[in-house]
């Protein structure tokens, strides 16, 4: 440990060199990590926010929520049998606030409040994001369609569907503005099933199963991840590459240490401290300046870093920083005392 | 009384289908406590020999016993841990760690020879052996600003600092100058005596021949002259 630390020192450059490549993938990782998880939640925070449980919807509607059409004796039979389940409908649309600005919503409405927030006839519950455009509690937005306006009565936070702020409204209002009173999804949590044959002719979806349904967000978060995954496995490249040079550097002091008795374990632990201390310095100032970064992103941003995922992705960082520097130091394990002492002077 | 002696060591390299016997059965007793030089033109063989007789290559045929252990039939961990231990070595060049300062090299050799010596003594050896060496007065330098001279004495300070049986020393004045040459082989000379250090060195100037016991002159992988 004390002579891979005093390596560090004496070659300043070198090891800065390679941290600051380590910090700055690490730093691109965690900024597409975070628009990956932002964009996430812009597409489906509604859907997110959800404990984890099972959603339904009608077989005939080929795993699209629009074509699914749960009717009100169905509901009914389904809550005699299981009174926690709760139905619920999304409807992509728009209103016109005070300012006769369109805004474009994701409607929702819900059998009961304890999964969506409690709105009252004539009333509308929108997200943040829509507070932040301007629009204020007890503001009266419209539609060219409707012949009424609903009162905003309140705000929630991150509720959003399909990039779109959601706007609760209650049943009632649900009915006539999109003239049905069937629901579309049916939600139980996990504990709660009792009795399975209740929702006959409903096709169940988990959490993630319902999420890869809604529209891009399957293909949106694949090609995120994908970007995610290369820069871990460059980042693995890379700490090999970076190691495989220093260590065809220092080729001839390991076979010199090897000569006057010195362990082949030690050397690999020397290099794996040096790996660690690299690594670790690195991902902490990444760490950093992504949490800053999200603190300071414009609000429109979807950006969404928690500090679960980063640890997560600085454990793989640092693990495959370890795969990469254990291949490259094969060398050292090969490397024999005799090619050293013929070397000459190092 | 003999610590270390090589038997019928015979060394063969092979290039594709040709085979090049380099040693043909040599037979070495090293007196304890004495200098023995290996001697020869270019390609006589010395240097594989003292490298086989060190444990840094393998022996194609033959036995080497040290201490009457066959150092031949040994594992290579038991083999390190003799070269660690009971052997220090001194190359044409000093070979020294760059990264570390003069006392931190010997430091390093006391530690990898598992050196049963408290933090306290072993401070107190570094300083014995770099006074010694007249080396005390640069024991913060590293080896990028010591001279040629300096290193290679430093690199004799990190041979003897674990007080091994042998010294295995190929060239070690190579690099120097006559007036350092002379001075290195004085030092060799004295730490032999004073630490009863058996040494083998291979040398091919003969001003170097007036501070051994022994000489041993080789020629086309055989010994011609004891």
């Amino acid at each position: 440990m004390k002579m891979a630390w005093k390596e560090i020192k004496r070659n300043k450059l070198r090891y800065t060199i390679l941290g600051s490549i380590v910090f700055l993938i690490s730093l691109l990782t965690f900024i597409i990590s975070g628009l990956a998880n932002g964009l996430s939640q812009d597409n489906a925070s509604l859907i997110k926010n959800l404990p984890n449980g099972t959603f339904y919807m009608t077989e005939d509607a080929d795993e699209t929520y629009n074509f699914s059409t749960i009717p009100e004796t169905q509901q009914k039979e389904i809550l005699d049998e299981q009174p926690d389940a709760t139905f619920f409908s999304i409807q992509m649309g728009n209103f016109i606030d005070e300012a006769d600005k369109q805004r474009s919503v994701a409607y929702v409405t819900a059998t009961d409040d304890t999964y969506f927030p409690d709105v009252k006839e004539g009333e509308v519950i929108l997200d943040t994001s829509m507070e932040e455009e301007g629009i204020a509690i007890g503001d009266e937005i419209t539609n060219e369609q409707w012949n009424q306006t609903l009162t905003v009565a309140g705000f929630v936070e991150h509720e959003k569907y399909s990039h779109s702020p959601a706007a609760f409204i209650s049943q009632a209002d649900f009915q006539e503005l999109f003239h049905t009173d069937s629901m579309q999804i049916g939600f139980i949590t996990e504990g709660a099933i009792n009795d399975t044959a209740a929702f006959t002719d409903l096709q169940p979806f988990s959490n993630s199963d319902f999420l890869n349904t809604i529209p891009s967000y399957n293909a949106e978060q694949m090609s995120l991840n994908m970007i995610v995954i290369f820069l871990l496995v460059i980042s693995g490249m890379l700490f090999a590459i970076f190691f495989y040079m220093i260590n065809v550097q220092k080729l001839g002091i390991y076979g010199i240490l090897k000569a006057i008795g010195v362990k082949t374990g030690r050397l690999f632990q020397m290099m794996w401290a040096q790996m660690l201390f690299i690594s670790i310095i690195s991902l902490v100032f990444s760490i950093l300046i992504s949490q800053l970064f999200q603190w300071l992103a414009p609000s429109g941003m979807p950006f969404h870093l928690t500090l679960q995922t980063t640890l997560l992705l600085s454990i793989i960082f640092v693990v495959i920083g370890f795969i990469g520097a254990t291949l490259s130091g094969i060398q050292i394990k090969r490397v024999e005392p005799m090619q050293a002492i013929q070397q000459g002077e190092m | 009384m003999s610590l270390f002696h090589m038997n019928n060591v015979k060394k063969t390299f092979s290039h594709g289908e040709i085979e090049e016997e380099i040693l043909k059965g040599i037979h070495v007793t090293l007196p304890e406590g004495k200098i023995t030089a290996l001697t020869g033109a270019s390609g006589s063989g010395k240097s594989t020999l003292l490298t086989i007789a060190a444990g840094l290559q393998t022996a194609s045929d033959g036995h080497i016993s040290f201490q009457k252990e066959d150092l031949t039939a040994m594992r290579n961990e038991k083999l390190r841990q003799i070269r660690a231990k009971q052997f220090g070595f001194i190359f044409q060049f000093a070979h020294l760690v760059p990264f570390l300062t003069v006392e931190e090299q010997l430091a390093l050799m006391l530690e990898t020879a598992e050196s049963p010596l408290s933090r306290q003594e072993k401070s107190k050896e570094i300083r014995e052996v770099l006074e010694l060496v007249d080396m005390w007065n640069r024991k913060d330098a590293y080896p990028a600003s010591l001279s040629g001279g300096e290193k290679q004495r430093v690199a004799v300070a990190r041979a003897i600092i674990h007080n091994p049986k042998i010294l295995f020393a190929d060239e070690p004045t190579a690099s120097l100058d006559s007036k350092r040459s002379e001075d290195v082989m004085k030092l060799i000379q004295k730490l032999s005596k004073e630490r009863n250090i058996t040494v083998l060195m291979v040398t091919h100037d003969m001003d170097m021949l007036n501070f051994v016991d022994h000489v041993i002159e080789m020629l086309d992988g055989k010994i011609v002259k004891k």
